[in-house]
């Protein structure tokens, strides 16, 4: 392959790209999200730096994706911190863990998703919507919540939308071949093309079971204050850097 | 999270690294190499430039069991390496990586640029055969059988253990947040404190099935040059950078 279209190639390896060139859409995206408080002085900690908590609230999130472009069918499970960068209000993922593999590169290469490879399944069984996340062959997270309890309160594809629009904030750090950080930014990135199919809230239960690979449960869970299922269609465009650690 | 806090992370994220620093030091780690002739057009449309592919069409098909890693784990691997030469100097390339385990899928992309995805392989002995599998999205792709332990590799384990330290080299390439190239990299990398503890060479076949996201049959079997079986201890450090694409090319 000639030099030029190495420097084309959208991702490793050159024979056949992990992933492809982005934005990609997504279709019948669903979502559980259960919102819980924590101890602050554990946000605190686990936020890097010039980010600033937003309050004691924080959630687990799962996501089934049965189609997304470029990456296929695949589930995913994530646990979200609100936050303020320069006063602007966001959302960092301190965690993610997929079951498939172009989103999980693509995910850290491009954007700094913070992912891993594990079991996240969000699945109706009889009438409860239920996350489970393994990792290692080790349950680390079980969400449970009603089912589409609040059908007609039609208020909530607005409260999905506003969650949607929110800007996230990932941590992205690619070592250089020395094993010294060759990029260390905040990156944010705003969904578009949002289109919300349903919403529902509703009581949840969230059980965070500690596991050193997955601490998902070093936010430990204080008090649950619900849940938020929805489906909608969006698009994951590409990024734009918000804080440069190397920088200067 | 302080500032000088986020720069000493060795990995994303930040709550649980992916991966430490390295070096990464493996204990029995197992080879089967299936050594075979392909096609030499097919092959130099796979080596990026300024690699040269070799002159006889060679192609190394591999199986790796990893027991003992250090800061990865327990995980098994597959994949295509092609000999090559960087000006004139043996060097070899590795083309495609299938694993079974994501710490060192991440370090190993965002580190080196191996150019590795998620996949199902297996090295095991069956019975009588030293048997690879390699499946990837619930269809098996690859399939190197070997005949167990038939003869001591010529040289022994100190030829074999000479032959660990020949420079090997990927294509390491990391987008930027707005999809640009970020690093486009030849890396270099010479793996360190090699014992190895056996080596015998068998009889071999292998079988490859053409699959779009795992083409190793894009490199197909003309010709089955032989098969080689070993076992050893060995230092993975971090490499350098062989040719810079972004200022380079």
């Amino acid at each position: 392959m000639n030099k030029q279209d190495v420097k084309s190639l959208s991702s490793m390896p050159l024979q056949s790209p992990t992933y492809p060139r982005g934005p990609f859409k997504f279709f019948d995206r669903q979502y559980m999200i259960i919102r819980y408080t924590t101890d602050a002085a554990a946000i605190r900690a686990l936020l890097p730096e010039p980010l600033e908590p937003d309050g004691d609230v924080v959630a687990v999130q799962w996501l089934d994706l049965p189609d997304g472009e470029g990456f296929g069918a695949y589930g995913a499970a994530a646990q979200t911190i609100p936050c303020t960068y320069k006063g602007h209000p966001c959302t960092f993922v301190n965690q993610m863990i997929v079951d498939n593999c172009p989103p999980l590169a693509g995910g850290r290469e491009i954007w700094g998703y913070p992912m891993k490879h594990g079991k996240p399944i969000l699945h109706v069984t009889g009438d409860t919507l239920t996350g489970q996340l393994d990792y290692a062959g080790q349950r680390v997270a079980n969400g449970t919540m009603v089912y589409k309890h609040d059908a007609f309160d039609h208020g909530n594809i607005a409260r999905a939308e506003e969650i949607l629009n929110r800007t996230q904030v990932t941590l992205k750090l690619i070592p250089d071949i020395d094993g010294r950080p060759a990029i260390a930014q905040l990156v944010a990135v705003n969904f578009t093309d949002i289109h919300v199919k349903g919403a529902w809230t509703g009581k949840a239960r969230l059980e965070l079971i500690p596991a050193v690979n997955a601490p998902f449960a070093d936010l430990p869970v204080h008090h649950v204050l619900g849940g938020e299922q929805f489906v909608t269609d969006m698009t994951l465009p590409y990024g734009r850097v918000l804080h440069d650690y190397l920088a200067g | 999270m302080k500032v000088e806090d986020i720069l000493k992370l060795p990995s994303m994220p930040a709550a649980s690294p992916s991966y430490p620093m390295g070096p990464y030091r493996f204990v029995n780690r197992e080879y089967m190499i299936i050594t075979y002739e392909t096609d030499k057009d097919l092959l130099r449309a796979a080596v990026p430039e300024p690699l040269e592919p070799n002159v006889d069409g060679h192609v190394l098909y591999e199986w790796i069991r990893m027991p003992d890693s250090s800061g990865f784990g327990d995980y098994t691997e597959s994949g295509v390496v092609i000999p090559c030469t960087y000006k004139g100097e043996p060097i070899n390339f590795t083309a495609q990586m299938y694993l079974d385990d994501e710490p060192p899928i991440s370090a190993g992309r965002e580190i080196w640029g191996f150019p590795k995805k998620y996949a199902h392989p297996k090295l095991e002995v069956a019975s009588d055969t030293l048997t690879g599998t390699l499946h990837y999205a619930g269809q098996m792709v690859a399939m190197g059988t070997m005949a167990y332990k038939h003869q001591e590799s010529p040289g022994g384990i100190e030829a074999a253990a000479k032959g660990m330290t020949k420079t090997q080299c990927n294509l390491k390439i990391i987008p930027d947040v707005d999809g640009s190239p970020k690093i486009c990299q030849l890396v270099a990398y010479n793996l360190t404190d090699i014992t190895i503890k056996g080596t015998w060479v068998s009889p071999a076949r292998l079988h490859l099935i053409p699959h779009v996201n795992a083409p190793a049959a894009d490199l197909p079997v003309k010709r089955i040059v032989g098969g080689k079986h070993f076992i050893g201890d060995l230092t993975l450090p971090h490499g350098r950078v062989l040719f810079d694409y972004l200022k380079e090319a």
